[in-house]
């Protein structure tokens, strides 16, 4: 029985570059290697990409030339790698990943394959059973309001599959939709036998909190930091691992020899980060209380943890809908000085009286109007400025439009071709986008059977 | 009383869930800690983001690492996928908070950032 595990965090979203998991590979001493790919709307985008092509549908920068430079070196120093990355393609992933495999000679590598988190041909049975999928941001009580826009649905699963797989010897598994944190958690309840029952809760709450604290790769180690003006090398930042122990304590750091910084701070910006109650941090693999634990520094980019604690598993798994919802329309231009300011209030009232000459209404269309370099992070939180005092704004207008043709017209409404003051920089305008919205909601896990198989090379 | 900014006791940083935005906020030191805790309520919180916050504010407290954690509802403009906001995912919601004026109780020392 190990009483100890090394676990490294290769990646935070899609793409995410690959050298500083292949430094952790060669110079972090590691056990597994595990990769969140997927951010809240990766997975609808990734939806509507196999829709228009079957081969595709998971993170292909990462399954592919990603996994090219890191599966060998990788298997070779016997890490096993643990990724999302399938998105919603995990067969035609691993099949990628089967293939290098094969140029590489790795003959004995067998590869896992999650699925259950795909819950979209459910949704109507659990409706008709009386489970109305009830919108957990806005309170709206019913799906069956956006039922025909919907593109994707995804259970936020646990570690269950991976710890099957890695139970059956997968060198390298491949999930979709598991939450980050069970990338984490799965090794290290495969590792120390760990169940979902008493007396583990704490101890699957300690793992919770720190799949947590790494999920994000940089985030821990000087990525978006407090610690910005200080932060060493941060044109390097290695990306963290933690070295957990079976009695539910642990050590973060970060690859040996590269920039940033693993300190309390760094580890407190990680522990605050996306968290809500913090008391009741819940996961689908338990629930961590994230007001037990206790920092200490140690140094030398060395941060422990102990005390933490936990609670069994929630009953219901959290769901995203995504669905179809029109377009975004966007222009940006930049206008300067004298009259800056009064330039871009005549620019406004433009644009705002273009749309209704096209028959749109301003507000239903929530045209929205930024002054980049003024307000356009923090509106009405903060003050205008004198109008001597502006050198140049950059103009910002944006709106929903119902179609991609609308958008574009609504962007032309915003642009060159209409009766804009004088020496007005324009730029090429970004192309309007579709909209997929999220629907948030819960699932009861009896409804979301996990499956896995292992697959081998030859 | 003497005043001070947020910015003065703690750091702030924030992330997103859906329409939701939080914000951490790391106080300095213990006796930092306590003088936030007593003052940023979420009445404060929604008179200093105005419209930018449109639902419900919480406010949760980590005194083990000194740090409160702050849930503002219906606050990214429909979430990162579908906002008009530039700053779709609300990583700059936590600059705002640095503004928050918090009043010096009597014999208060304010320990600066580390």
């Amino acid at each position: 029985m190990v009483h100890k595990l090394r676990l490294g965090a290769g990646s935070g979203w899609a793409p995410s570059d690959p050298q500083p998991a292949l430094e952790l590979i060669e110079k972090g001493n590691i056990d597994y290697l595990c990769f969140d790919q997927l951010a809240e709307l990766t997975m609808a985008v990734l939806q509507i990409t196999k829709t228009r092509d079957p081969k595709r549908g998971y993170a292909w920068q990462h399954i592919i030339d990603g996994m090219k430079m890191l599966l060998v070196p990788a298997h070779k120093k016997g890490i096993k790698l643990i990724t999302n990355g399938g998105g919603v393609n995990c067969e035609e992933a691993a099949n990628q990943v089967l293939n290098i495999a094969r140029e590489n000679n790795l003959n004995d590598l067998k590869i896992g394959i999650v699925s259950g988190d795909d819950i979209l041909d459910k949704l109507d049975a659990c409706r008709h059973k009386g489970w109305r999928f009830r919108n957990l941001d806005t309170g709206e009580d019913d799906i069956d309001s956006i039922r025909e826009r919907i593109v994707s649905a995804h259970a936020y699963i646990g570690a269950d599959g991976i710890i099957g797989a890695l139970g059956e010897g997968a060198h390298v598994v491949i999930t979709g939709r598991v939450s980050d944190n069970a990338l984490f958690v799965a090794p290290i309840m495969h590792q120390f036998g760990w169940q979902y029952q008493e007396p583990y809760w704490n101890l699957i709450g300690a793992a919770v909190t720190v799949g947590h604290i790494i999920e994000c790769a940089s985030w821990c180690c000087g990525q978006n930091s407090v610690l910005w003006e200080r932060m060493p090398q941060p044109w390097a930042l290695g990306y963290p691992l933690t070295e957990f122990y079976e009695d539910g304590t642990a050590i973060i750091t970060k690859a040996p020899d590269t920039g940033g910084l693993v300190n309390e701070w760094t580890i407190k910006e990680q522990l605050v980060y996306e968290v809500h109650d913090p008391r009741n941090y819940l996961m689908p693999d338990g629930i961590a209380d994230l007001t037990t634990l206790k920092l200490e520094d140690l140094g030398d980019d060395r941060v422990r943890i102990s005390n933490m604690t936990g609670k069994p598993r929630p009953e219901t798994l959290k769901v995203q809908i995504g669905y179809s919802d029109g377009y975004i329309a966007e222009n940006l231009t930049i206008i300067g000085a004298p009259q800056a300011l009064a330039k871009a209030k005549r620019m406004e009232e433009v644009g705002r009286e273009r749309l209704k000459q096209m028959g749109l209404n301003p507000d239903e269309l929530q045209m929205r109007v930024d002054y980049v370099g003024i307000n356009s992070l923090l509106g009405p939180v903060v003050p205008m400025p004198d109008e001597d005092s502006v050198n140049e704004i950059g103009l910002r207008i944006a709106a929903k439009a119902k179609t991609a043709v609308e958008a574009q017209r609504i962007v032309a409404s915003f642009g060159m071709m209409t009766g804009t003051p004088v020496g007005v920089g324009f730029s090429a305008p970004r192309a309007p986008r579709p909209v997929i919205a999220l629907w948030p909601t819960l699932i009861p896990r009896d409804e979301v059977p996990i499956n896995f198989v292992v697959k081998e090379v030859s | 009383m003497p005043r001070m900014l947020l910015k003065d006791l703690a750091y702030t940083r924030s992330g997103d869930k859906g329409d939701i935005s939080n914000v951490g906020i790391l106080a300095f030191s213990k006796q930092n800690f306590e003088v936030l805790r007593q003052q940023v309520t979420p009445q404060k919180v929604k008179e200093l983001y105005r419209d930018l916050v449109k639902g419900e504010v919480e406010v949760y407290d980590m005194p083990n690492i000194d740090a409160l954690q702050v849930v503002m509802h219906n606050a990214l403009g429909g979430g990162a996928t579908r906002t008009l906001r530039w700053d779709e995912t609300g990583k700059s919601m936590c600059l705002a908070m640095l503004y928050m004026e918090i009043e010096a109780p009597e014999g208060f020392t304010l320990t600066p950032p580390p």
